[in-house]
């Protein structure tokens, strides 16, 4: 038997990549990491995940509304440390494909 | 190989271009409101209720203790929640004039997660639950009402009997409470 392929719809998946046993939805807004914040409308590297040093992680735009606000004291919403980003391997590769496909811009 | 970024891109411009759709938008505020209303877990003796079934963002908690000093009664508390939720608490105020150590004449609430230890994390079964609880458990500590909490601290059994005559209706300490006995 012999098959043609005529079209195919290619699928990616991606997650976040976020320290291990971290919720996998941002405490601000309730909604999952890999969705938006309620501002944005595309998930994704327009609406990128902040760590904690903590290990804490939110949305960028709902930590970022959170430690502008007067009653935050710059303290993080879960454990009320200082909220600082966490600096170094976490930045370097946001996006983790299965199989190794890239889906890079 | 894979298109969707730019993709993305594409569909981003096209809707630049367009401008803003026209539809009412849904607020941050509200979505969050709608989906801590959606995970409330409220025991028989409580229930919200929505003057205006069209914004969620002002509702009514009723409180019906069956237990503790304050059983029988019957508190409304109203829950006025600004665009800035969660990064600001909801305001939530007693609709009765009530003898309570942690709330005033004028019904503001004494209760920790609704000021100082307020954070965006907390959601509204936090708050009811606070609520709940200082209903079965007034404290003498930090009160809005001094006369109360003192009876309370000097003599619980003052303080029980004041709580039963202002929840008739009565008066204590020359003020005259709102009847709240279901
Ligand atoms: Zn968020
Ligand atoms: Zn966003
Ligand atoms: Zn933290």
């Amino acid at each position: 038997m012999k098959v043609t392929f005529t079209a195919y719809h290619a699928v990616a998946e991606w997650k976040w990549d976020l320290p291990e046993d971290s919720d996998d939805t941002c405490g601000i807004c309730r909604v999952q990491f890999e969705g938006t914040c309620a501002k944005c409308k595309y998930p994704g590297d327009d609406c990128p995940i902040m760590i904690g040093e903590c290990t804490h992680c939110f949305h960028m735009h709902c930590i970022s509304d959170w430690l502008h606000s007067e009653s935050s004291q710059g303290k993080c919403p879960m454990c009320r440390q200082p909220f600082n980003q966490k600096v170094a391997e976490a930045p370097a590769a946001p996006l983790r494909t299965p199989g190794g496909v890239a889906a890079g811009s | 190989m894979l298109k969707i970024w730019s993709m993305k891109q594409a569909q981003q411009k096209e809707e630049t271009a367009q401008g803003p759709a026209k539809k009412k938008k849904v607020t941050a505020a509200q979505l969050r409101v709608q989906k801590d209303l959606s995970e409330l877990a409220l025991p028989q003796t409580m229930k919200t209720t929505f003057p205006n079934p069209d914004d969620i963002l002002n509702f009514i908690l009723t409180l019906t203790p069956d237990e503790g000093l304050y059983k029988s009664g019957l508190f409304t508390f109203s829950f006025a929640i600004t665009q800035n939720f969660p990064h600001e608490p909801p305001k939530v105020k007693c609709q009765q004039k009530i003898y309570h150590p942690n709330i005033d004449l004028e019904g503001n609430v004494c209760l920790n997660i609704l000021r100082e230890d307020w954070k965006p994390v907390l959601n509204l079964n936090a708050v009811i639950v606070g609520l709940q609880f200082l209903f079965l458990e007034p404290n003498a500590s930090d009160p809005l009402n001094k006369d109360a909490a003192k009876d309370l601290q000097e003599d619980r059994d003052r303080f029980r009997r004041n709580v039963k005559t202002s929840m008739g209706g009565g008066n204590v300490r020359g003020e005259t409470f709102d009847r709240v006995m279901k």
